[in-house]
């Protein structure tokens, strides 16, 4: 039974945020949301501060509080460890929203505007459609709407209706097709891994035997399968520093 | 200018008596308070409108977490509100029959009333928080899982809670109901419909009496599971700071009382005023309303009291942001305003306690205050953990409701009265007293 993994290496995230542009290109996301997100985080007092960085997917529990919550059953954990959301049933109540620790659930508060981070661009001037072939952002990625799994529900997160929750699907469509997820691909120091644990023979499962690893917000029994390699779990003493222009 | 239904055109010699209670006479007073009712809920419908059309980006919630803001807000608190103010009508009504206190009849049709309303205005206030309103009224349902908290604050509420409270404001008034339908009027026909043949016999009687007995046993512990699963909302999460905890369904069924027995003084109070022209509301009734809100109330600060000196001896790390916020921060004013609207109030019950002594201003007041004081405490459970003191170390947030939300809100209410008000108009407040009943009875 094959059971999907992530592995974030703290001694290798230099916290460039890569990984969070691939995500909001390869699924479309609407201004201010951060399926992945990179925590830039400060500790200590000038002149003794310390930048460290923090890689923050959805971490796809075992023991999701997020589905366990859901009252129609939208939120669902598929059985090779993937978490899901089916948008065709969201009520939009933002119940998981709140019973995960972690923050990873981003609610669409209004329908996707087009050109949303790119006011100041002309998408009609010839020199950028030679370019972008005439797509202006957010374009559509055709995959996203697709029915996947043995569900067969349209989990990739591509309808980014107003009204339903939406969070990171480990590219649930790139992976059905034998890919990584678009972050892993992306980062260009292999700070993020992914693969099947289930088989010991994977590269993931030997990077796991070799290192330690630990999760994230371990205090909250949720099991997660996002592993993280190095570095220490973040403190209330880190102040967070360079955030993105988060809020709609 | 003053309408009246008895009196509309149907032959000479069928000219219609006016009911008793003012039950059909339209005064100006009551079309005043319709018109004013009618216009705060289309200003609060215009704001649901506008909420469905361009999304909830015109609330003032935003998400948790990298979004700094609140995911819940004033609208989970009027959920929340709304459920627990049902808790009084269902609750005289079962004491009623089950210990048999007489004395209380007289409101109990008023706070059945009240509770019916509540819960619709509850379940109304959840489908006004939902992203897709329509979609959750069928998915909540059709895909319903127990296994979650919420399947008892909708589903629950709904099917078993508001169920059970609508057959006992009908059981309770099919004797009155048959009575008036006797008596020509424009209303015949629903009091016809209401009395569904009943006709008053000792059998008839005597199953009533069984039905509402057993009614009554059984809903007492749906009462209380529904109001627990409300506090399991919040009290089985261990991902925001300050929602874990035992104390949470308890406390939420306390403060559900003291809510709802503040609103059926006030309703109380209102029908002695307006309707009730043999002051059959009697000090009695006030008295014991007075004492029941009381030790609510004495319940519902030991379990504050409890909750706050765990926090003040033993916060643990992750909780300190947030009990600073409550206790010293940008919350401090609500919290410190709500527990002075709770002490107040229960220092004055006190007095008149000792006093033996019940004056229904006071008591009018004390509800009003603990009804504010519900809300702001209801506010203070759904938001501060959001926005302070989440586990990983995210900015703090802020939330403040928009207009959409204050109107929305706004409107509910304004409902709620509309319909108590309508309610009033068609079926007498108070149960019929056997002078009206022969006045009724000799019109016929």
């Amino acid at each position: 039974m094959t059971k999907y993994a992530m592995i974030v290496d703290l001694n290798r995230c230099q916290g460039c945020r890569a990984c969070m542009e691939a995500c909001k290109i390869e699924n479309n996301t609407s201004e201010a949301m951060f399926w992945m997100y990179v925590f830039r985080f400060e500790e200590g007092t000038y002149p003794d501060t310390r930048m460290s960085f923090l890689p923050r997917p959805c971490q796809h529990c075992d023991n999701a509080p997020c589905v366990k919550v859901c009252p129609t059953g939208s939120r669902f954990k598929r059985e090779d460890g993937i978490v899901l959301t089916d948008p065709d049933r969201c009520i939009g109540c933002r119940y998981c929203e709140l019973a995960c620790p972690y923050g990873v659930n981003y609610f669409n508060w209004q329908k996707p505007q087009e050109a949303q981070y790119a006011e100041a661009i002309d998408w009609s001037d010839p020199d950028i459609q030679d370019a972008t072939q005439g797509a202006v952002p957010p374009y559509k990625n055709p995959a996203l709407d697709e029915l996947w799994g043995t569900e067969q529900r349209r989990t990739a997160g591509g309808s980014h209706a107003k009204g339903v929750m939406e969070k990171c699907t480990f590219c649930v469509h790139r992976v059905e097709e034998g890919g990584q997820p678009a972050c892993v691909e992306t980062c260009p120091v292999t700070a993020l891994r992914f693969g099947d644990v289930d088989d010991p023979d994977t590269p993931i499962s030997r990077f796991i035997r070799e290192h330690e690893t630990w999760h994230l917000l371990e205090e909250a029994g949720t099991e997660p399968n996002v592993l993280y390699v190095g570095g220490k779990p973040p403190s209330h003493g880190y102040r967070e520093v360079e955030r993105p222009k988060a809020r709609v | 200018m003053a309408t009246d239904m008895q009196t509309k055109p149907s032959g000479a010699d069928k000219e219609y008596r006016p009911l008793p209670q003012g039950v059909g006479q339209l005064g100006p007073a009551w079309m005043a308070f319709v018109v004013a009712s009618s216009l705060v809920l289309l200003i609060g419908l215009f704001a649901w409108w506008q909420e469905l059309s361009e999304g909830m980006i015109v609330t003032g919630m935003r998400n948790v977490g990298t979004m700094g803001g609140a995911s819940w807000g004033l609208y989970i608190t009027m959920v929340v509100y709304f459920i627990g103010v049902s808790f009084a009508g269902i609750t005289i009504a079962a004491l009623i029959r089950l210990f048999r206190i007489d004395y209380l009849r007289p409101i109990a049709r008023s706070a059945e009333l009240l509770t019916v309303v509540a819960l619709i205005l509850g379940a109304l206030a959840i489908v006004v928080d939902l992203g897709q309103p329509l979609r959750g009224i069928v998915n909540l349902f059709r895909y319903a899982r127990p296994q979650s908290p919420f399947f008892g604050t909708f589903s629950l509420v709904i099917a078993g809670y508001l169920f059970a409270s609508l057959v006992y404001l009908y059981l309770g008034g099919r004797r009155d109901a048959a009575i008036l339908a006797k008596q020509r009027s424009g209303l015949q026909w629903f009091h016809r419909l209401w009395a569904a043949g009943y006709t008053d016999t000792p059998a008839e009687q005597e199953r009533h009496r069984n039905a509402s007995f057993w009614l009554a046993l059984a809903i007492i512990p749906l009462l209380v599971i529904a109001h627990s699963t409300l506090g399991f909302v919040f009290g089985l999460q261990v991902g925001r700071p300050g929602w874990y905890g035992t104390l949470q369904a308890p406390a939420f069924l306390a403060l559900a009382g003291v809510s709802g027995i503040g609103h059926v003084i006030v309703l109380a109070a209102v029908v002695r005023r307006i309707i009730d022209d043999q002051a059959r509301i009697g000090s009695a009734i006030f008295a014991w309303l007075g004492k029941f809100l009381l030790l609510l109330l004495l319940v519902y600060l030991y379990f504050m009291t409890v909750e706050l000196l765990t926090l003040l001896y033993a916060t643990p790390e992750v909780e300190k942001e947030l009990s600073d916020a409550l206790l010293l921060g940008s919350y401090a004013w609500l919290y410190w305003g709500s527990v002075a609207l709770l002490v107040l109030p229960a220092i004055s019950l006190i007095w008149q306690a000792l006093a033996h002594r019940w004056s229904v201003k006071w008591l009018v007041a004390a509800g009003i205050a603990v009804n504010l004081a519900a809300i702001g405490k209801r506010y203070l459970i759904v938001v501060p953990s959001q926005t302070h003191g989440t586990l990983l170390p995210y900015e703090t947030g802020s939330y403040s409701p928009s207009w959409v939300e204050y109107a929305t809100v706004l409107g509910m209410f304004a409902l709620g009265a509309l319909l108590v008000g309508l309610f009033y108009k068609v079926f007498p407040a108070l149960p019929l007293s056997e002078e009206e009943e022969k006045e009724v009875v000799s019109h016929a």
